[in-house]
Parts: structure tokens; C-alpha cells; sequence
């Protein structure tokens, strides 16, 4: 979900912004952050950090379904549902920077694939295959991750019970809660200082030895393009899609109505890049357009603001919101793209600027 | 900020310099080097950079091309379904972006992991009726290792391994990884004299670019006789065009048998998730027991078909990095005078098409000749494809090939993934390019480290 860069703009803007460098005094508190500690801050506070909740939170939830499993009441069951709408926050937090281990090890895919394949979900129910790790493991995107966990918590409707449950369903469900456990966990292994081949090391030697990062630039660029491509990926595919088609059917995480705090997470999670602040507060690349040019920053806080502020517009879940509240829909759309665009365009052509 | 000096150097360069192409160019250093793609080249160096639409693309093409890269990255599940059903019954993968992750390559399993962006073509001796492979009774052209709840997947595959350890002529040792496919749990006996060929998903980027060079340009590199006696032949592949009906110039796929990136990518909707289209009507499995025998409408509609195809038309190639690193330069010179040029041709010019201004008349640095070539025995898959004999194999575009382990975090190249880096990836190379393996074999360390610091600019 690609953004479009032109040469002639980046030629362009190399010469109209050469005049602009005075600025630099304009600077509140964020002087001392340099250009690689931003980098530096991002595996530390961000990708590590982030990861490493997402992986606390899916084994909470694996135990919380297997404490389930054992007894099962609606208690457990409710307990279950919250817990599976925390670790879907990180997650959606984190897409605002998926490169890396979840692109080249393909996990992305199978924690997070929709549709979920139904046909087969029910003859594997149906089946006596016993729900091996190997055997999960062995089952298409379609049959594994969030959205199956998600439809065998929630139902069809959002409103199951533990009376409902069927003993088949149980042992998927668990098997399932292990999976999603195994793969975020290897995603935190991905991004561990403790482990020498990490990702997070190739980060952090950005324009320092790194063979992905040539420059600090390329690390910066990197960043810009995951935040801006997730805005495109929010704005024109998860809600575009089933709005322009007017077909709920094409509604990501429908079960558990949780798909504008997903959208809303996404963008939270561009601003939590943007501000080095994903739950601790670090240098992020807020610091260094501040350090240049104080309006670009607060262009930036107004465009993550009105978007947050747009999805937050929409009042009944997405589903519904195709139909009764096309406004606000399209409000949203506009409102993110937006944000995209001041990504790509300002944010990009200020760090070409000022990152070496 | 070098990036961009470069860009207005390019700009500059490409304005001023123009009379400078009468020399062979393929020795001359040109800053339009940076462009691969030409006009269409993208300046991100970064995990997306495969995933660029053009970057000169009108406003209603890309609102295709968009709506072409939701279908790239569609998973098709069961039928009935709302959406995207048809999978199957028996299929290699469930969208078109979990083979080329990222737009990028594919490569083969680790140890423990289930074959995911590798395929195996299939084939009894003999031709079909159109000249190309003739299908593998009870398993057609394609192994499909997976298969719907229920149903039975035509076998599964493990990859082992042996080792040939050869040394440089500096006596530097290197080895190769030998893979040996075995097949197991076929749902029916295999058929006796079956032939194999295994495939790694390419990149799908650049791709529009390299279907708009013009015909008599390919065929004028090939020689297919070697009638200049430089041990090079070139000879081009003809792929059966299923809508002209009738054989037509192939430039897509590991032996240039398809003709058309549409019936390109038709016929991976087809054999690798089990989607029919107008093009191919047939579930692959049909006849099979896997196939219900319900002869439904096509699963892809042809205007998806359409955008799909125009997504893949449409995806832009990225820049060379450091092109005018010292050490760079002087390995496109060890490049070029290992005679690695004569098949992985540096530049070509795309045709004149005033009805699709944004892919005419491009000078574009593919680094291929998009013809056969007899890469030898050790490569050789035993299995002929149309007019390709088991050695011979298309000349694979090298552009955008430095950014592999970015993107897709591996370094497996070749058609079967077996090279495990760049280098093994040269000194796999036997038949017509085994005199350029054996220069690239009596070069010092530091030049061989010269030569992959120009790959890995590409």
C-alpha cells in the first residue's frame, strides 16, 4: 500500500527549503537531541518496547482462555474478550511501523489475516484432528490469529456465551491463543537487545555499519514511509473498502465491533512514532522538526488530532457507520489522508533535509 | 542528502550529456544509471521499496493500480463466502502477496517450515498440444501441497540437502547447497517418468516496463546459433498466447513461457490458489478427486483480473544506491569485463506507446536480455517448457536485487532459491556462463568484493 514519490518534488523541495535553515534557534526544550538518538530511541522505546507488551499481552490472554478452557463461565469468558481487545491495541499500535521481522518473517500474515476462511474453520471443528502447535501452524492465514479468536470469543453477533461454547471449540481456541502467543513472541525476540542478530541492532547502526541502513537517512525514511503507509492502508483499504462498496462484509474485526478503535489505534500509533512515546517518553522525531520548524510540528499534531478526533465522530460500529453515518466516514477518510499526505510530502522532504 | 544531488545530477546529466551515447555504453558509466526504471524509478531505499506505484501515473490509473494492489494482497478463502471465495480445491498459497511478500522474492523453506513461496512445476515427457509441457496425469502442471478442510492435498515436499565444497583460485574455499526434493504422501502413485522444476515466486516489480520493449529489440540480442562465436547464444522462448492462439515471444516466468503479464498472472490465480478466470475456466485440479466437477462461473472477474495485472504493470522500480561509489564503479567494470554483461544486459529502451505515455520510450537498466541461456547441467531442472531445454533458463533482471535481504530479509537466489548469497549465486553459473564464473573465480578477494558491492547497488 504504497505511497507515490516523485523525484522532481524531492528536486524541488531540496531548493525552495534551503532558505529556511534559520529557524534553528526557534527551539524549545528538545535541543539536545541529535539525529541518532532518535533512531536509537525508536528500537529502544518503540519496536522493542511495543513488542515486548504485545507479547505480554497475548500470553495474558493465552492464560486467561486457558483458565477458560478449565472452568468455563461468562466471568472467564468476558475476561477473555478484554484481554483479546488489549493485545489487539498493541497490535494495532504497531502497525505503524511494520517493517522488519513482521514483514520478512511473514507474521504479519498470520496473526492478522482477513478474511477468515469459515467453510473450513467449521470442518476443522467438525474433525477430530487433535490441534497440535504443528498442526496450527501447518493452517492457512485465513484460519489462524486474531480474527478466528476473535469470531470463537465474540460470535457471530458479539454476543456469545460460555454455554455456547463446544468442547472442539475450546481446544482450537487455545491452540489458537498459543500460536498468536508463539509468533508475538518471536516478533519481541526480533526486536531484543539481548539477541545479538536482532533487528533491533541493524536498526540502531543505521548509517553505522548497518547493510539495510547505508545511512541515517534510510532509517529515517523507513520510519516516515511505515507511518505514512499505514495512514493509506487505514484510510483507502480498511475503511474505503466496505464504504465505497457499501458491504459490510468487507469490515475488518466485525465480531467484536472493535474496528474504529482499531482504525483509532493505527493513527495512535503514528503518533506515538512521531512523538518517541509509545509508553515512555523518548526522543522521537518529534524533537527534530521542533529543533527546525515549530509549524511543520504543529501542522503534524493537528492533522493526528483531526483524524483521531474524525474517527472518534463515528458513534455506531463501522458495520453500521457505511450506511447511517456517511459523513463522518468520509470525514475520517479525508481527515487521514490528510495526515498521509503531510507525512510523505513535509515530514519526508524535512528529514531528506536535515538527516545526513 | 546524497539522494538528492544525485537526482538533480541525473536531471542535469540527462540533459547535457545525450551526445555521449554513440560509444559502448555498456562500459560508460551514465548517471541516468540511477534511474533503473527510468522515469519510472522510486527514491525509497527502505522495507516498501518493491511497493511503488509508478511515480508518474495519471489519476484514474491509480485508482486502478490501487484497486489492483487490494486484490494482490486479497486472501481467498472457501466457497460460498462474501468475500474473495473460490480457494482451491487444491492450491499453493492464498493471495498473491504471501508468495511475493512485499512485491519481492520468494525463497525456499527453512528446515521445519512448509514450502510457502516455492513451487514445483510438473510434467510427463512429451508436449501437449501447443507445444509446451504435457501435464502430469492425475497431478497436472503443479504440485498443490495444500488442500481444503476435507479435502487432499497431491502431496507435501521436503528439501534436504548435500554439499559441494570448491575453492576460488586464491584458494579461498565456498560451498554449495545441492537441494534434493523428495516427494511424499502423493494421493495417488506418482506416474513413472515424471519431470519437475522448481520455482521461487520473482519480484513483481518493473515488470510493465519489461513487457513494453519492443519485440525486435529482444530479438535482436539473440543469437540463438551463436553465429559470432562469443560462447553466447541467447535464444528466445515461445510461449502459447491462450487468447491469440498461437505461439507468441515469451518474457515472463524462469523460461520466458509466458507472453503476457496478464496470462501471467491469470495463470497464477489459477494453478497457485485454484481461482479460475476467462483465461483459464478449468479449476486446476479438474478431473482430479480433490475438484467437486461443478464447472462454476469464473471465481475472478475479468476487470479484477485487469487491475491486478495493472498493479503488477504499474509497480515502480527502485533507484540504485552508491552507483557512484568508487568501489562500485570498479565492480561494474569486473562485471563487465567477466563478460557478465553479454546476457544480464545492462540497459534497453522501451517502445514508443503514445496511448501509455508513462511506459514509452524509457531507457530502463534491467540487467537482462530476457533469452534463454544453457546455464549447464548443475542447474539444469530436466524438464522442457515450451522451447526451453532443462539448461536453459531466462537471463533474470538483477535491478533492484541489492535490496533482497532488506525487504524480504533473506539472500536466496536463483529459481529454486538454492544460492544462499550473491556469490554462490555466480559460481553456480555453468554452460554458456561458466567462463564468467571461472573469471569471477580467479579474481582477488578484494575484487570479488568489488563485484557485490555493484549487485548489491542494483
Amino acid at each position: 500500500m504504497k505511497l507515490k514519490i516523485t523525484m522532481l518534488g524531492l528536486a524541488l523541495t531540496a531548493i525552495a527549503f534551503t532558505g529556511c535553515k534559520k529557524d534553528d534557534d526557534e527551539t524549545t526544550n528538545t535541543t539536545t537531541v541529535t539525529n541518532e538518538k532518535v533512531v536509537l530511541d525508536f528500537a529502544d522505546y518503540i519496536a522493542h518496547y511495543a513488542y515486548s507488551d504485545l507479547a505480554g499481552e497475548t500470553t495474558d490472554l493465552y492464560t486467561k482462555i486457558a483458565a477458560f478452557n478449565a472452568t468455563p463461565d461468562d466471568t472467564k469468558l468476558q475476561a477473555c474478550k478484554d484481554s483479546w481487545k488489549a493485545s489487539r491495541l498493541v497490535w494495532e499500535k504497531t502497525e505503524s511501523f511494520l517493517f522488519g521481522p513482521v514483514a520478512t518473517d511473514n507474521i504479519d500474515p498470520r496473526i492478522d489475516t482477513w478474511p477468515v476462511n469459515f467453510n473450513d474453520l467449521e470442518i476443522i471443528l467438525a474433525n477430530g484432528q487433535p490441534f497440535t502447535a504443528s498442526y496450527i501452524d501447518g493452517l492457512d492465514d485465513a484460519l489462524k490469529g486474531f480474527h478466528p479468536i476473535e469470531y470463537l470469543l465474540f460470535g457471530q453477533d458479539g454476543d456469545k456465551t460460555a454455554a455456547q461454547f463446544t468442547p472442539r471449540q475450546f481446544e482450537y481456541l487455545e491452540a489458537l491463543a498459543l500460536n498468536l502467543k508463539t509468533l508475538t513472541g518471536d516478533l519481541a525476540t526480533g526486536w531484543d537487545p539481548q539477541n545479538n542478530s536482532s533487528y533491533y541492532h541493524e536498526f540502531q547502526s543505521a548509517g553505522n555499519g548497518s547493510a539495510n541502513y547505508p545511512t541515517l537517512l534510510s532509517a529515517y525514511e523507513e520510519m516516515v514511509n511505515a507511518m505514512a503507509g499505514i495512514c493509506d492502508e487505514v484510510a483507502n483499504g480498511k475503511i474505503s473498502e466496505p464504504f465505497v462498496a457499501q458491504n459490510p462484509e468487507l469490515e475488518e474485526s466485525p465480531f467484536a465491533k472493535n474496528s474504529i478503535t482499531d482504525f483509532t489505534n493505527n493513527i495512535r500509533g503514528v503518533e506515538a512514532v512521531y512523538l518517541g512515546n509509545i509508553g515512555n517518553d523518548a526522543a522521537g522525531l518529534e524533537d527534530i522538526v521542533r529543533k527546525h520548524n515549530l509549524s511543520l510540528d504543529s501542522n503534524i499534531k493537528t492533522k493526528i488530532n483531526n483524524a483521531k478526533t474524525a474517527l472518534g465522530n463515528i458513534t455506531v460500529p463501522f458495520g453500521e457507520a457505511i450506511f447511517s453515518q456517511p459523513i463522518q466516514v468520509q470525514n475520517a477518510i479525508d481527515a487521514i489522508n490528510e495526515l498521509k499526505t503531510v507525512l510523505e510530502t513535509d515530514l519526508m522532504d524535512f528529514v531528506q533535509l536535515h538527516v545526513d | 542528502m546524497k539522494l538528492k544531488s544525485s537526482i538533480l545530477g541525473a536531471c542535469i546529466i540527462t540533459c547535457t550529456l545525450s551526445s555521449c551515447t554513440k560509444n559502448d555504453e555498456l562500459l560508460q558509466y551514465s548517471e541516468n544509471e540511477w534511474l533503473s526504471g527510468g522515469a519510472q524509478t522510486v527514491f525509497d531505499q527502505g522495507a516498501g521499496a518493491f511497493s511503488h506505484p509508478f511515480p508518474y501515473l495519471s489519476g484514474d490509473k491509480l485508482r486502478v493500480h490501487e484497486i489492483g494492489d487490494l486484490g494482490f494482497e486479497a486472501t481467498f478463502v472457501t466457497a460460498p463466502a462474501p468475500l474473495n471465495p473460490g480457494l482451491g480445491p487444491v492450491y499453493n498459497n492464498v493471495s498473491c502477496a504471501s508468495c511475493h511478500i512485499a512485491d519481492g522474492r520468494g525463497r525456499p523453506p527453512y528446515p521445519g517450515e512448509q514450502m510457502k513461496s516455492l513451487l514445483i512445476r510438473l510434467s510427463a515427457p512429451g508436449t501437449d498440444a501447443t507445444g509446451g509441457p504435457l501435464p502430469l496425469p492425475g497431478f497436472g502442471g503443479q504440485l498443490q501441497q495444500f488442500a481444503l478442510a476435507g479435502r487432499v492435498p497431491e502431496a507435501t515436499v521436503d528439501i534436504l540437502h548435500t554439499y559441494l565444497n570448491r575453492y576460488f583460485d586464491d584458494g579461498t574455499g565456498y560451498e554449495l547447497a545441492v537441494p534434493e526434493y523428495q516427494f511424499l504422501n502423493p494421493y495417488i502413485p506418482f506416474p513413472a517418468g515424471m519431470q519437475f522444476s522448481p520455482r521461487v515466486a520473482p519480484p513483481v516489480f518493473g515488470l510493465g516496463l519489461l513487457e513494453a520493449v519492443p519485440e525486435e529489440t529482444i530479438l535482436a540480442y539473440a543469437d540463438e546459433h551463436d553465429a559470432d562465436g562469443d560462447g553466447i547464444s541467447g535464444k528466445p522462448n515461445y510461449g502459447y498466447d491462450v487468447i491469440k492462439q498461437r505461439p507468441v515471444l515469451g518474457r515472463f516466468g524462469w523460461k520466458a513461457a509466458q507472453p503476457t503479464l496478464k496470462q501471467q498472472t491469470a495463470g497464477a490465480y489459477h494453478e497457485d490458489m485454484g481461482i479460475t478466470s476467462s483465461y483459464f475456466p478449468y479449476e486446476s485440479a479438474y478431473g482430479q478427486p480433490q475438484d467437486d466437477g461443478l464447472q462454476d462461473d469464473s471465481e475472478l472477474t475479468d476487470s479484477l483480473l485487469h487491475a491486478v495485472t495493472f498493479y503488477v504493470q504499474t509497480l515502480a522500480v527502485p533507484a540504485r544506491r552508491n552507483a557512484d561509489a568508487p568501489k562500485v564503479m570498479e565492480g561494474k567494470t569486473i562485471f563487465m569485463n567477466a563478460g557478465c554483461g553479454s546476457c544480464h544486459r545492462p540497459s534497453m529502451t522501451t517502445g514508443v506507446n503514445v496511448a501509455f505515455p508513462e511506459i514509452s520510450n524509457q531507457k530502463i537498466f534491467p540487467y537482462s536480455d530476457m533469452l534463454l541461456h544453457d546455464m549447464g547441467s548443475e542447474l539444469s531442472d530436466n524438464r522442457g517448457d515450451y522451447l526451453a531445454n532443462g539448461n536453459e533458463w531466462r537471463t533474470p533482471p538483477l535491478w533492484g536485487i541489492g535490496l533482497t535481504k532488506l525487504v524480504n530479509g533473506h539472500n536466496y537466489y536463483l529459481h529454486d532459491g538454492r544460492a544462499r548469497s550473491l556469490m554462490e549465486a555466480i559460481m553456480w553459473h555453468g554452460g554458456e556462463g561458466a567462463a564468467s564464473r571461472d573469471y569471477v573465480k580467479q579474481l582477488s578477494a578484494d575484487d570479488r568484493a568489488k563485484l557485490i558491492a555493484f549487485l548489491e547497488s542494483l
